[in-house]
């Protein structure tokens, strides 16, 4: 019993932290999806379903303008590719089968990733999944919130959307506390000014497909010739 | 917004989602083989999110005759705190508070 009281509690010291960013978060998500124009209960689908904060930030002018379904896939491609990177550090630490496994690998978000990978070796993993489970309880707890506030009251203050630059910036300031090199931010930049003077609605599309041939092309230097 | 739109608009982006976050679990061997990936996964996130943050950055500076001040302003206040304070809850709604006080011209 004492035993148990020990897991709960550790249980709710390590999902805190995120409860903390989800919910304030989720609510700002679901009430600019309510304001958009979207119906509450799907804001609340997509806190279940995508459960990608980036990219359902990233949906909602998308939608507004009518864009199609293979642009938005796209789009969301391009914004959630770092997740391609994430579980090959979390592979033997995640169930070998089951629904447990399934579900841990699809609800790997940031921040859950970045709980996960500081628990030590031995964790059970009913706590990893009740940990991953509950992260997407704030979450979606804070999308209703947000969805039922915005369909009471309609709020015109511009710029709230700005959320999802500061959500990428934050994003981009942890890559870049773990980068290996500072390249990619000068190849962005470049490849950007370049796309943008080429074509400015396709920028983000060329200055990514330039970003990609330089990343290919690029060899990490040694640690002689590093800076 | 047209409800069924926004259905397979989500569907499509669970399944995208999802292959994304499975990819290294079942493609592990394959992933682990080639150092292209390796290289790419050194290079791609830390480039692809600058790109985003500076697509969404001009995406907002074009929607307001104001210039793109506040725009950096609220980028590099977000940067600055998460850098110091790892908090991104805080680093986001600092940031966004500045933008939205300066857009709607309290100050």
């Amino acid at each position: 019993m004492n035993n148990s009281a020990d897991h709960r509690f550790s249980l709710m010291s390590l999902t805190m932290p995120v409860a903390m960013g989800y919910i304030p978060l989720g609510i700002v998500f679901g009430f600019l999806f309510v304001q958009a124009g979207g119906v509450w209960w799907l804001a609340v689908a997509s806190s279940i379903l995508v459960f990608a904060g980036a990219a359902q930030y990233m949906m909602i002018p998308m939608l507004v303008a009518g864009l199609s379904v293979g642009t938005i896939a796209l789009a969301t491609l391009v914004v959630n590719l770092r997740h391609v990177f994430y579980g090959l550090s979390l592979l033997d630490r995640f169930p070998t089968r089951g629904a447990l496994r399934w579900y841990m690998v699809f609800a790997l978000t940031d921040e859950t990733y970045s709980v996960l990978t500081t628990l030590p070796a031995n964790t059970p993993l009913r706590t990893m999944g009740a940990l991953t489970a509950l992260n997407q309880g704030w979450w979606v707890l804070g999308s209703t919130i947000g969805a039922l506030i915005g369909s009471q009251a309609q709020v015109p203050l511009q710029g709230l959307d700005f959320v999802l630059v500061s959500l990428f910036v934050v994003l981009a300031t942890e890559q870049w506390r773990n980068r290996s090199t500072v390249l990619p931010v000068w190849t962005a930049l470049l490849s950007y000014a370049l796309a943008y003077w080429v074509s400015p609605k396709h920028a983000l599309v060329l200055s990514i497909a330039l970003s990609v041939v330089v990343a290919l092309l690029w060899r990490k230097p040694t640690r002689e010739d590093a800076v | 917004m047209n409800s069924s739109h926004v259905g397979w608009v989500l569907v499509t982006m669970t399944a995208v989602t999802f292959v994304l976050r499975a990819l290294p679990f079942v493609a592990a061997q394959w992933l682990q083989k080639h150092p292209f990936v390796k290289r790419l996964g050194g290079f791609l996130p830390l480039g692809i999110m600058s790109l985003l943050v500076l697509h969404s950055g001009v995406g907002a500076a074009l929607e307001h005759p104001q210039g793109p001040w506040p725009e950096l302003a609220a980028v590099v206040v977000t940067a600055a705190l998460q850098w110091r304070l790892k908090n991104p809850l805080l680093s986001i709604l600092c940031g966004t508070t500045l933008y939205v006080v300066w857009r709607n011209g309290s100050f």
